[in-house]
């Protein structure tokens, strides 16, 4: 059978197949670059932190009067945290990956700012703090209690150890093996030693795209934070005896909320989240509506050509031929559509990567969303189709 | 006329209900969608200040790094946040008519034994002006003047909740509380007051909660306190203790100014340029010279109050809007030619053109006027989820996303305005589609 009847049919009734087409346009248009975008944020939800971040819990601790001995309570609480069952190991670190907030500076490959440089996002811990984050350690070894620097009245600076994670040494140091070992420089020219490589540690800023440039630091800094990790499912019985312990060893200082580190992940990827959310559900009544859009015109169509298709039938059309007919037409109202479609989609992901800076539209995702919608066009008019078949060849002699 | 329209409108809806609830739940659903996004857009552009905003002034004077600008994406760009040094030449000034110099701190606030765990509260450090400045509130007592500034005195002012911790909401004005190792007198209790966006301070996110407790600035050296907020430093100092981080080229304060006319705004302006420029002799200023005030308008944009995602968001209800509407529109072709036969009936026996055009118009708009109603009332469901899901992450106050009258009335408005426009196209078709070719199939 051929398309001209079935183009020719469409041109006396355009306007029904000019707004499916249009719907189908800007359906096409949207879907392919919501589904573009929620697959890049949940990519970057998805990503590992390179740290235990489901068994671990954070909280402030600060003393407020004038003669308070912050060693002495790092010290005693470390301690009694370590020892409580349940937790694999606890350490004093001054801020939280993932949570938000953080410190970063510069640093050099060479002295006097020569050479390569990157920023790392930088945590002062104590031996415990690898394990106490759940680090891999992939190359050299983790800090050992004598290097570690206690707070000092009137110090400042850099000690001149740290363990790094692979991404800022390999910012560092592009290309060069037996990374544990080598020297880097900060902003003053200070020599400071890699002992260790960890595998993989996110920062605190998830939306920095520079987050796996990290360093631990051998220091406990005056104002501190502690984090604890647990054993798997022992977090909230752990978190709750804590904090009775704490109080119950030293009432004379403020510990802060407890934090679970999932929630401050999930709270610094909430928009993320929202923004993937939001266009999924966007998506799927798009593609809804226009599968009612596709229905309702089809549906249209067999009525009002009832009495055609009988003519069609009487004279020695098959039901399959009737099918064929309704397929094909909706086949190229479709088809008129995604090409205006593939242009609007093009114009909508420009838009977006000029916006956010991403890599154009990847061109699979058009013609994923092009094969799609085709077969929800088919899909969707399949019912009326199937109905039309069923028109009884004796309805050419009837009058409606 | 009109009630016989709606009546033969109704009596349509009767004949096609599953059409009907189609037509008026697309519309629905759009608007519903459109209102969500409308009103978190409007959240994030809303401008707190209203016309008082256009006479407060933040300063930004450029004294960043010479190799590297504060800003990657517009090296024009000035910091968002001052030194101690320039923050206190600059709130010398004599020219606004209000100024404001502040930080955020924070401290342990207890009772001594008397019934309170002592805690943590995020605390502002600032100067008398503030309150008049930022319309603050007062539940009891007021502000402190420009002597306690200068003094400094051990004088605080406390929030609605942190007075509610600490003295159970009563009256607390001549009390004392422990504000970490000094005692304070408290003087003025603030009423319930969340500004959002939190214009005045958006360098820990624009919808944060406000401080607990504020006291005057200059006990900031004093206590050796550094900003609880952000600390931005470039250049390579040794600071060995508080006097050198103050005299350092971290920033870490702000100023606001009133300015009311616009020969002081100018004045102003030559002062802040004035003073950047005899710094430079000084050596301090490597940069050109990048020196801003800006109003909260200028302000909020700034500091992209309004992110991409909102813009994006936006753009994509729109579009979804779109598809429902040509949705609507296409249902509403096929139930009028469908119905065709009728009109051609009403034709025949005398309505005018204009008669059926108007009918089929009432039918469209009728539809409308339910989508609207019911996306409107779906958009606010959609909102209270939103609210509450912002809830379970962020320390923001619960107006952060208002449930503001005025987006249900644009909202109901666009979707009455865009059914009727559906409704054009069907509704002209059909009013010039000749009733005999319908009479005579009959």
């Amino acid at each position: 059978m051929g398309i001209r009847p079935i183009v020719s049919a469409l041109l006396r009734n355009s306007a029904g197949a000019i707004l499916v087409s249009l719907q189908i346009a800007i359906t096409l248009a949207i879907v392919v670059n919501a589904v573009y975008l929620t697959y890049q944020r949940v990519t970057l939800v998805g990503r590992p932190s390179g740290i235990d971040d489901q068994n671990i819990f954070s909280f402030s601790v600060e003393g407020f009067e004038k003669d308070f001995d912050f060693i002495a309570m790092v010290r005693d609480d470390m301690a009694l945290l370590r020892q409580m069952p349940g937790v694999v190991d606890a350490a004093p670190i001054h801020q939280v990956p993932l949570s938000g907030s953080g410190s970063s500076s510069g640093y050099y490959s060479l002295p006097d700012k020569k050479g390569k440089d990157s920023p790392a996002a930088y945590y002062r811990t104590d031996e415990h703090g690898a394990t106490a984050l759940g680090l891999k350690l992939a190359d050299g070894k983790n800090f050992d209690a004598s290097m570690i620097e206690w707070p000092k009245k009137d110090e400042q600076g850099q000690p001149p150890v740290a363990v790094v994670s692979r991404g800022f040494a390999e910012a560092l140091f592009p290309g060069e093996k037996n990374l544990a070992g080598k020297t880097f420089y900060d902003s003053q020219s200070k020599p400071i030693r890699i002992v260790g490589v960890i595998d993989h540690m996110h920062g605190s800023w998830v939306g920095w795209d520079k987050v796996d440039r990290t360093m631990l630091v051998p220091r406990v800094a005056e104002y501190t934070r502690y984090i604890v990790r647990t054993q798997p499912g022992q977090l909230d019985r752990v978190m709750k005896e804590t904090e009775v312990a704490l109080r119950k060893r030293d009432p004379n200082r403020v510990v802060g909320k407890l934090n679970k580190m999932s929630d401050d992940k999930q709270r610094s990827y909430s928009g993320d989240m929202m923004m993937a959310f939001t266009l999924t559900v966007v998506t799927g009544l798009v593609l809804v509506f226009s599968s009612l859009g596709i229905f309702g015109l089809a549906t249209f169509n067999v009525n009002s050509r009832t009495r055609q298709i009988g003519t069609r039938r009487a004279v020695g059309a098959r039901k399959l031929d009737i099918v064929q007919y309704f397929l094909a037409e909706n086949w190229i109202v479709t088809t008129l559509g995604v090409l205006v479609g593939c242009g609007l989609a093009l114009a909508v992901g420009y838009w977006l990567s000029t916006q956010y800076q991403l890599p154009r539209l990847d061109l699979y995702y058009l013609v994923g969303g092009v094969l799609g919608l085709w077969a929800l066009g088919q899909l969707a008019a399949w019912q009326p189709a199937l109905r039309a078949a069923k028109v009884s060849p004796a309805m050419a002699t009837r009058n409606t | 006329m009109f009630a016989y329209y709606l009546r033969l409108a109704l009596a349509s809806f009767r004949r096609n209900p599953g059409l009907t609830a189609l037509m008026v739940f697309a519309i629905a659903l759009g608007i519903s969608v459109c209102m969500i996004t409308l009103t978190s857009y409007r959240a994030a552009a809303h401008d707190p200040a209203g016309e008082h905003g256009k006479v407060l002034f933040a300063a930004s004077i450029d004294s960043w790094d010479p190799e590297d600008a504060y800003e990657d994406d517009d090296k024009s760009l000035a910091p968002t946040l001052l030194t101690y040094n320039d923050a206190k030449a600059l709130y010398a000034s004599d020219i606004p008519d209000r100024k404001v110099m502040m930080y955020k701190g924070g401290g342990i606030v207890s009772r001594g034994d008397k019934g309170m765990e002592p805690e943590y509260v995020s605390t502002r450090m600032t100067t008398a002006d503030f309150f008049p400045m930022f319309e603050v509130p007062f539940l009891y007592g007021g502000p402190w003047d420009a002597k306690a500034d200068a003094g400094p005195d051990p004088v605080m002012i406390l929030s609605k909740e942190t007075n509610k911790k600490a003295f159970g909401g009563e009256n607390s004005v001549g009390k004392t509380v422990r504000w970490q190792d000094r005692e304070f007198r408290v003087i003025g209790v603030l009423d319930e007051w969340t500004p959002a966006p939190k214009y005045f301070d958006l360098s820990n996110g624009s919808f944060n909660d406000n401080e607990g407790a504020y006291v005057p600035v200059a006990w900031g050296p004093i206590l050796e306190m550094g900003s609880h907020g952000n600390t931005n430093c470039w250049k390579t100092e040794v600071i060995n203790n508080f006097q050198d981080f103050m005299n350092s080229e971290c920033v870490w304060l702000a100023d606001w100014f009133e300015i009311r006319s616009v020969e002081k705004q100018r004045a102003f302006r030559e002062f802040l340029d004035n003073y950047v420029t005899a710094q430079k002799a000084h050596g301090r200023f490597p940069r050109p010279l990048n020196n801003y005030l800006y109003d909260v308008d200028g302000w909020l944009k700034r500091n992209k109050v309004v992110d991409d995602d909102n813009k994006a968001m936006l753009l994509l209800a729109f579009a979804f809007l779109a598809v429902c509407l040509v949705n609507t529109v296409g249902l509403l072709l096929a139930k009028f030619l469908n119905a065709a036969p009728a009109a051609g009936v009403r034709r025949a026996l005398g309505a005018s053109r204009r008669d059926i055009f108007w009918q089929h118009l009432t039918e469209s708009g009728l539809v409308a006027l339910a989508g609207g109603l019911a996306g409107g009332l779906l958009g606010w469901c959609g909102i209270w989820a939103m609210r509450a899901w912002y809830a379970r992450f962020l320390d923001a106050p619960l107006n952060f996303i208002p449930f503001d009258a005025m987006n249900f009335v644009i909202v109901v408005g666009i979707a009455v305005l865009a059914g009727v426009m559906a409704g054009l196209y069907p509704a002209w078709r059909i009013g010039h589609a000749a009733p005999a070719s319908y009479l005579k199939v009959q």
